[in-house]
């Protein structure tokens, strides 16, 4: 029973990741037919990776993006969780309304912050300029381009933390808040020394889902700021996907893109030891 | 289970609080709100100042959107998303109840396969698979996304249902073996029934990721297998800024994923995790 789903599971993601593996050691560009398959000097893409510029410059693109949206994603978050954990219907039903934004298509989420940052359209921009302020166009501004896309993407995935940590909340034993009631302590204390401590793991694993997750960062780029202005936007997967599909460098391409496979992996191993492996361990 | 911090507050403390958590969730939801308005105005009406709140709505940039191909694009997001949840159930069910019922020494290696497929970036599968459908011709064809989606459906669906045969007895099962029912005889008359609230859960997920996908039909399609999303990107490009058909296009890639999630609401924190935090 097992072995028809493994063996798909290995005819359509190991089969191809094997394929991507040996394309990065071959100079292979669509446009010259010939490199397809020329191995005669396997490790030049690696090297070429050492020395490219614009490859370390989106890495650290890479690293703000991914910093400040985990960090917001997770502080937003869990600010929300703290104020939406309170016995009530009402806000019970309004915790389904948060999954909105999560789990929308990433391309509306990407017209959505579209709409709102283009100045002939936008509410805050006409808001903005009846006030006689001028707010620059943050997405074709090099200093806010990349604000522009922590932006949206926090406002999609902020829910995704909370919502993480209102189901950690709910299975807390009522017998701890009680008990540290009894002793006289503050809300405060008790959220800063029983509720805190208690979902520290919860916040962990959602905090390495966004971290993998925005590796994988691009409709928002695709559409806000095609990875612009200059490089300003590009992280790696970006500028990955340029190499393939517009410059047609797929064995650059591959080589780039294994080193992003092995950090997932990388990561996906962290989250397996910290949750277990699919199985319950309590 | 009330375990709240607040939950020894004044009643007037609590009625502000919820004041206070209404009125951000709507500020919250505003960005979205915009959107579905927009997809009801004129394109004067979109660049009017100061916006009006009440404005006659109108169809037309619905009726825009029929009279394109869009509708074309949005059968292609159906059945390439219905095929591929179909193929990876009827695979990746049978093999979650294997997992879950062996103990055997691989099941490490087998986790981390399928959790990297879930967490790889699409660019890792895209590469090979552009280069394998130019040489095979499923570029630009249905067949090909239903194939590429299987790379996460698969995992989606073996790591849920796993966790969700984990979860289930097996006493039923022992029953029907000692009365002598072979293991496919009890999988389907015994196991089947019981999993089947686990599996109209993992589908709608596998549908949900299936649809919302952009990256994939971007470069494996261009005309004939256009999904819906892709589409409504293309009248960025071409169409000369018609934001309320832009909108009006959006509205309608989101509105399946929206009644989707409203009937998976409690499984779709569980789902996004692939299943590795219980919800």
């Amino acid at each position: 029973m097992l072995a028809p789903a493994l063996a798909l599971l290995i005819a359509v993601t190991l089969a191809p990741t094997l394929f991507l593996i040996v394309t990065s050691l071959t100079p292979l560009d669509l446009t010259k037919p010939e490199t397809f398959g020329d191995f005669s000097r396997p490790w030049r893409n690696y090297v070429l990776l050492l020395e490219d510029r614009r490859l370390h410059g989106s890495l650290w693109v890479q690293a703000k993006l991914t910093f400040w949206t985990v960090t917001f994603q997770m502080l937003i978050g869990l600010g929300f969780a703290l104020l939406l954990n309170m016995r009530s219907s009402l806000l019970q039903a309004l915790r389904t309304i948060y999954l909105i934004p999560m789990v929308l298509p990433p391309i509306v989420v990407a017209i959505i912050w579209k709409v709102l940052y283009t100045p002939d359209i936008s509410p805050f921009y006409q808001t903005f300029q009846w006030l006689g302020w001028n707010v620059p166009t943050i997405m074709t501004d090099a200093n806010w381009a990349l604000t522009a896309i922590i932006i949206a993407d926090t406002w999609q995935w902020f829910p995704f933390t909370m919502l993480m940590v209102l189901s950690a909340l709910q299975m807390m034993p009522a017998e701890y808040v009680e008990a540290a009631r009894v002793d006289g302590a503050s809300s405060w204390q008790i959220t800063r020394y029983i509720t805190l401590p208690y979902i520290k793991g919860v916040l962990l694993v959602a905090g390495l889902f966004r971290l993998i997750d925005s590796i994988k960062a691009f409709p928002l780029i695709y559409i806000l700021t095609d990875g612009g202005p200059g490089t300003v936007t590009e992280v790696t997967n970006y500028y990955s996907f340029q190499q393939a599909f517009n410059f047609s460098f797929l064995g650059y391409s591959s080589a780039i893109t294994v080193l992003l496979v092995a950090l997932t992996v990388v990561l996906s191993w962290i989250i397996l030891r910290l949750v277990g492996w699919g199985r319950d361990v309590e | 289970m009330s375990n709240e911090a607040f939950a020894y507050r004044s009643r007037t403390e609590r009625q502000l609080l919820k004041a206070l958590v209404v009125i951000l969730t709507i500020m919250l939801m505003l960005p979205f709100l915009w959107l579905l308005l927009m997809s009801f105005k004129t394109n004067e009406e979109v660049f009017a100042f100061p916006p009006r709140l009440f404005f006659t709505p109108t169809l037309d940039n619905y009726r825009g959107l029929w009279t394109s191909s869009f509708p074309k694009s949005f059968a292609n997001s159906a059945v390439v998303s219905i095929a591929s949840t179909a193929l990876a159930l009827l695979v990746g069910v049978p093999g979650a109840y294997a997992l879950s019922r062996a103990s055997m020494r691989s099941e490490k290696p087998i986790s981390l396969m399928i959790l990297t497929s879930r967490m790889a970036p699409p660019i890792a599968f895209t590469i090979p698979y552009f280069l394998a459908y130019r040489w095979m011709d499923l570029l630009d064809t249905r067949l090909g996304l239903v194939i590429i989606y299987l790379t996460f459906n698969i995992s989606l669906v073996v790591w849920l249902m796993r966790s969700f045969f984990d979860s289930c007895p097996r006493s039923l099962e022992e029953a029907a073996w000692i009365d002598g029912a072979s293991l496919w005889q009890t999988f389907v008359r015994i196991v089947l029934p019981i999993a089947a609230p686990g599996i109209a859960a993992t589908a709608i997920l596998c549908f949900l990721y299936s649809w919302n996908d952009f990256f994939f039909a971007l470069i494996l399609t261009r005309n004939q297998a256009m999904t819906a999303p892709v589409a409504v990107v293309n009248f960025m490009n071409y169409e000369g800024w018609e934001w309320g058909k832009i909108a009006a296009g959006g509205t309608m890639v989101m509105l399946p994923v929206l009644v989707a999630s409203v009937m998976v609401r409690r499984f779709l924190i569980q789902g996004m995790t692939a299943g590795a935090v219980k919800g």
